[in-house]
């Protein structure tokens, strides 16, 4: 019967206490893991949200409100960038792409994004990675919308689907126009990004939308018609008449004539061009516009959101001493109760550091099997939430195994706890020197 | 066996000595009956017999080794080797069983482990036999410390005081937890053991009663020249 076997029975001795204590501290170390894997999951999932984008341009405004507004679909960007303008800026030297976005409009509660192919074509998020179709193709036509994979999921919307779009940001819309429907032509695969969370359209539709919004149909048609001189009418009458929508469409304009759209993103041949461009764009003469870059200003953004993240790492962190503390308290409280054990264990050879030995190691026991137990019930509860934290806030925890400053955070955890243990093994050092063979209570 | 000699020993904070021995020896495998009034110097002398408080003034020599040249980590593993210990009550580990109990006795010195050894063949074994013979059955013995009554208790304190045969037995107020009527039974078997393994009883007790059944009586406070 070695020292730890006497610590092991000895706590089982004392085990409604113990459990108690041991309970705490899993508890505290589920809540430190759980906190900073949510807070590294957070941070990658946001500074995934895009990229390849060098610059986003949108009218004047706070550079994290345009991020915001363009990129996460929060909030509300009143001012709008003119079609001229995005033409004029479009077609500078070094531009290799531009992506024209039109937001505004909601469908159910998600909101209705109008752009053209390059979106299709050049819009990167995560590591640099294009959007992929889980299933159907990019729109063709001004009848066609492309859903983000959870607007799928979540209304039970298929392929070949019609539904309608409504002008407005509301849940719900006054105007109905059940005989203006759009075909659903591809549904995009998950991102974890607001992409997941958007209805895409193209850009003459919702001038469509906007348009039968506010007009009687017949005009509607007409102006829109009347308005597009180089392409056959986008929504003939067969587009209408197929039940299921059409998966097989001509290509036809996709643009139509906006005046103007909320924001445009933009790549450059070479990063060079970036920061001329963008000092062009602050500064010009036809319009107020802000051009952001995007990496820099998500950073921004993250930095004030990452406080949040600090001060929650800080009170798992207090918790968990906290619970420590308990486990002291408890050890303390027990100690004086424990004094004829320790005197029994003097009187058959023990020594002072025995004692001594015999009383860190039950802290270490207690605190290694919170630690332990609080990585299970980690694990258990990331497996329980991981789903929801996905579809809800579109955060990707992962299952990996502990990270190395996880680790280190456990050992710290670790450390502190045989530390504390030294307290009272040091006081039960001093008691078996000082009662000597007579047991005293 | 043992002899103490010149010894003086003065508490912390007090002014004047609790202990005062200028001579005392005790033979080998002699039961001696030490007694004495609460405060005169009992456990004080137990304590440096056993070699947990460090010696001031003086010399013990036991077995032939002088306490007083040991340091305190040999002065415990001399303990823990050639000294059993009976205290007054609640002498077990409440967490251990009593076989446990009694094997604890083992756990500090491979030297008794290896006598219990040699005379069964593991310490499980020689821990059933000593308590079988102090009067303990079979079915007592897996049970839970706190099942046991006084009585019981105290025997399968002695077993661990038996156990790898110490040569000195130091038993404080082992009986003043019992009733009359087991007093003398639980002195009767301890000594039979001890005569099995020849060793010496130092016995300390403030109640006389029983003095009758030891070879030697000793009045401390009458060696003792600190009270005087």
């Amino acid at each position: 019967m070695t020292l730890l076997k006497l610590a092991l029975k000895s706590c089982w001795n004392r085990r409604t206490s113990v459990l108690l204590t041991f309970f705490t501290i899993a508890i505290s170390v589920m809540l430190l893991l759980s906190i900073e894997r949510v807070r590294m999951g957070a941070k990658s999932s946001f500074s995934n949200t895009i990229s390849g984008t060098d610059l986003i341009v949108g009218a004047r405004t706070g550079d994290i409100q345009l991020l915001l507004s363009s990129v996460f679909r929060i909030g509300h960007n009143n001012n709008a960038v003119s079609w001229q303008s995005y033409q004029d800026i479009k077609h500078r030297k070094g531009v290799a792409w531009t992506i024209p976005i039109s937001l505004g409009d909601s469908h159910k509660g998600y909101a209705v994004l109008g752009t053209d192919s390059s979106y299709f074509d050049h819009y990167r998020y995560g590591k640099k990675q294009a959007l992929q179709f889980q299933a159907g193709r990019a729109f063709h036509n001004g009848k066609e919308v492309v859903l983000g994979s959870e607007v799928a999921d979540k209304l039970g919307y298929h392929l070949g689907q019609n539904i309608v779009i409504s002008h407005g940001m509301g849940n719900t819309s006054f105007h109905h126009h059940d005989d203006n429907p759009m075909t659903i032509v591809g549904i995009l695969a998950p991102t974890g990004t607001p992409v997941d969370k958007t209805l895409h359209i193209p850009l003459i539709a919702v001038d469509m939308i906007h348009a039968s919004a506010s007009a009687p149909r017949a005009i509607t048609r007409k102006q829109v018609t009347g308005n597009d001189p180089h392409e056959h009418d986008p929504h003939d009458d067969h587009h209408h008449n197929h039940a299921h929508g059409s998966l097989d469409s001509e290509p036809s304009d996709l643009v139509g004539n906006p005046k103007q759209i909320t924001a445009f993103l933009m790549g450059f041949d070479s990063p060079l061009y970036t920061l001329q461009v963008r000092r062009n764009i602050n500064q010009y003469k036809g319009e107020p516009l802000l051009a952001i870059m995007p990496t820099v200003t998500l950073k921004e953004l993250w930095e004030m959101l990452d406080i949040v993240e600090k001060l929650l790492l800080l009170f798992s962190i207090v918790v968990v001493i906290i619970s420590l503390l308990g486990m002291l308290t408890t050890l303390l409280a027990t100690l004086s109760q424990r004094r004829r054990e320790l005197a029994i264990l003097r009187s058959v050879g023990a020594r002072p550091w025995h004692i001594f030995s015999l009383l860190s190691f039950e802290a270490t026991i207690i605190t290694l099997l919170g630690c332990v137990s609080g990585t299970v019930l980690f694990y258990t509860g990331l497996f329980v939430i991981m789903p929801v934290l996905q579809s809800q806030f579109g955060v990707n925890l992962s299952m990996a195994p502990l990270s190395p400053y996880e680790l280190t955070l456990l050992g710290g955890i670790m450390l502190s706890g045989t530390l504390m243990g030294l307290i009272p093994a040091a006081r039960a050092y001093y008691y078996s020197l000082a009662d000597g063979m007579s047991i005293k209570i | 066996m043992i002899e103490i000699s010149d010894l003086i020993y003065t508490w912390q904070n007090h002014e004047r000595p609790t202990l005062q021995i200028k001579q005392l020896q005790i033979g080998d495998g002699e039961k001696v009956f030490l007694h004495g009034p609460s405060g005169s110097g009992k456990s004080t002398l137990l304590g440096l017999l056993a070699g947990i408080t460090p010696i001031q003034q003086g010399s013990i020599k036991v077995l032939e080794q002088s306490l007083e040249k040991l340091s305190s980590a040999k002065r415990d593993r001399f303990r823990a080797d050639h000294i059993g210990t009976i205290f007054q009550n609640f002498n077990l580990l409440p967490y251990l069983s009593p076989l446990e109990n009694v094997t604890l006795g083992c756990e500090f010195s491979p030297k008794r482990r290896q006598k219990a050894c040699a005379e069964r063949n593991n310490v499980t074994a020689q821990a059933h036999h000593l308590l079988n013979a102090l009067g303990l059955d079979g079915s007592l013995l897996s049970r839970s410390v706190s099942a046991l009554s006084i009585g019981q208790q105290q025997r399968v304190a002695a077993a661990r005081a038996f156990i790898g045969q110490p040569e000195v037995i130091i038993a404080d107020e082992p009986t003043s937890a019992l009733d009359a009527d087991t007093r003398e039974a639980f002195i009767t078997t301890l000594f039979e053991q001890a005569k099995k393994y020849q060793a010496t009883v130092i016995f300390v007790s403030h109640d006389k009663s029983l003095s009758h059944l030891f070879d030697r009586k000793i009045s401390l406070p009458s060696i003792n020249e600190a009270n005087l």
